[in-house]
């Protein structure tokens, strides 16, 4: 949702929330979000969460023109497969193949990587015939998943095999303000 | 409205009855494709020219082939709903809260498969940890329901949220998950129960399609 922002050139006031320490579940940010979820935005009266959700708010509040995320039916669902893509099947898998030897000490389950090749083998056959993510321009979508696949790689799974992940990455890299810092 | 729509769905699985819910508000008919997973069906070559991630539920409207259950439903509403369907407003902040909802309902539904899936895909016996997790989840609808207020859940009228919602709790209550910390909860689902359209014979079906398979194996001995 921060690359959204920044690709809308909104004024976001950050305030960090430190996980290691718990800060989630402090008393007056439990008061804005019962989940105690981050990220977590306050808009006027508008408490919102859940990134995804953060991002479109964004664009369909913020942005002149559709073009983060199409109005159309057909362009708009496109973008939506690949935002629920990213959370149910990319990301998810990453996260049951890290966490537990992140947070548990276990070992690396072979089963679980191969989930996770098999989602970004998706990805990258997705991609094919599709500059971006989710049709030929930059949409939240591209948001959503170029954090995800950042974070993929910086836990040593490599994406040199994935020939048009690589590129699609090279091109958000260009093509995102504020890429380095948020990713 | 008889349109050329495909839907391919399996009965029992809870993501495939959310668009069903949808387009039965919008009183549009699904051409109804069963697709048995049991028997791998997914896997023959003709769906996977459809579709390669070969996933359900998938919808076939002309040469548009879609998949991921809330994105055939943002896409039945903009297409066949009327100009601002209150199903899914699109006033941002309106839009904001339902599409929160939406991502929360995957949420929930990944906890409930954390818990559910070992036992019912390789009997394994449920795992307690998970379920607290699963349980938690629960609680987290339940205090918004609370702290919102209304009769639906994000205002008093119903929205593509409480379509997904009310199908994943529906068969979640079915397979004898408790609800006794969440009196919210069972008060909206006889809200659900008595005001939407297709609560009987999509929602309350397919979940106990569910609950004849798996109750037995989900109770905790």
């Amino acid at each position: 949702s921060l690359l959204t922002a920044r690709q809308l050139d909104l004024d976001i006031n950050l305030k960090h929330v430190d996980l290691l320490k718990s800060e989630q579940f402090l008393p007056a940010f439990l008061a804005i979000n019962p989940e105690h979820t981050v990220p977590t935005i306050v808009d006027g009266d508008l408490a919102l969460w859940e990134s995804r959700a953060v991002s479109g708010y964004f664009v369909n509040k913020y942005c002149k023109g559709d073009w983060l995320y199409p109005e159309e039916a057909k362009p708009r669902a496109r973008v939506d497969r690949m935002l629920m893509f990213d959370m149910g099947t990319l990301y998810i898998r990453f996260t049951k193949y890290v966490l537990p030897v992140v947070f548990k000490g276990s070992k690396p389950d072979p089963e679980a990587k191969k989930s996770l090749l098999e989602a970004l083998m998706w990805f990258d056959t997705f991609l094919e015939n599709s500059t971006y993510s989710a049709g030929s321009t930059i949409t939240i979508a591209d948001h959503s998943l170029a954090a995800s696949v950042e974070t993929i790689k910086q836990s040593k799974i490599s994406i040199a095999r994935y020939r048009n992940i690589k590129a699609w990455l090279q091109l958000c890299q260009d093509n995102m303000p504020g890429y380095e810092e948020n990713v | 409205k008889r349109l050329a729509l495909d839907y391919y769905y399996a009965p029992a699985s809870t993501p495939s009855r959310g668009p069903m819910m949808t387009a039965r508000a919008l009183g549009i008919e699904l051409n109804l494709k069963s697709v048995d997973l049991v028997k791998q069906e997914q896997l023959k070559p003709e769906f996977l020219a459809l579709n390669h991630q070969h996933t359900l539920p998938t919808l076939v409207d002309g040469s548009f082939v879609l998949w991921e259950s809330k994105a055939i439903i943002g896409y039945l509403v903009s297409k066949y709903g009327k100009d601002d369907d209150a199903l899914y407003p699109r006033e941002p902040c309106k839009r904001a809260l339902v599409d929160r909802l939406l991502y929360f309902d995957m949420s929930l539904h990944q906890h409930f498969r954390d818990w559910a899936f070992p036992a019912m895909k390789q009997g394994l016996p449920p795992c307690p940890e998970a379920l607290v997790k699963f349980q938690t989840y629960l609680g987290h609808l339940d205090t918004h329901l609370r702290l919102q207020g209304t009769r639906f859940v994000t205002s008093d009228t119903i929205c593509v949220a409480d379509q997904t919602l009310a199908c994943a709790t529906t068969t979640y209550r079915e397979l004898g998950v408790s609800m006794i910390s969440h009196p919210h909860i069972v008060s909206w689902l006889q809200r659900c129960e008595a005001d939407m359209p297709g609560y009987a014979d999509i929602c309350l079906e397919g979940a106990n399609i569910m609950a004849q398979c798996f109750k037995e194996i989900l109770t905790v001995k």
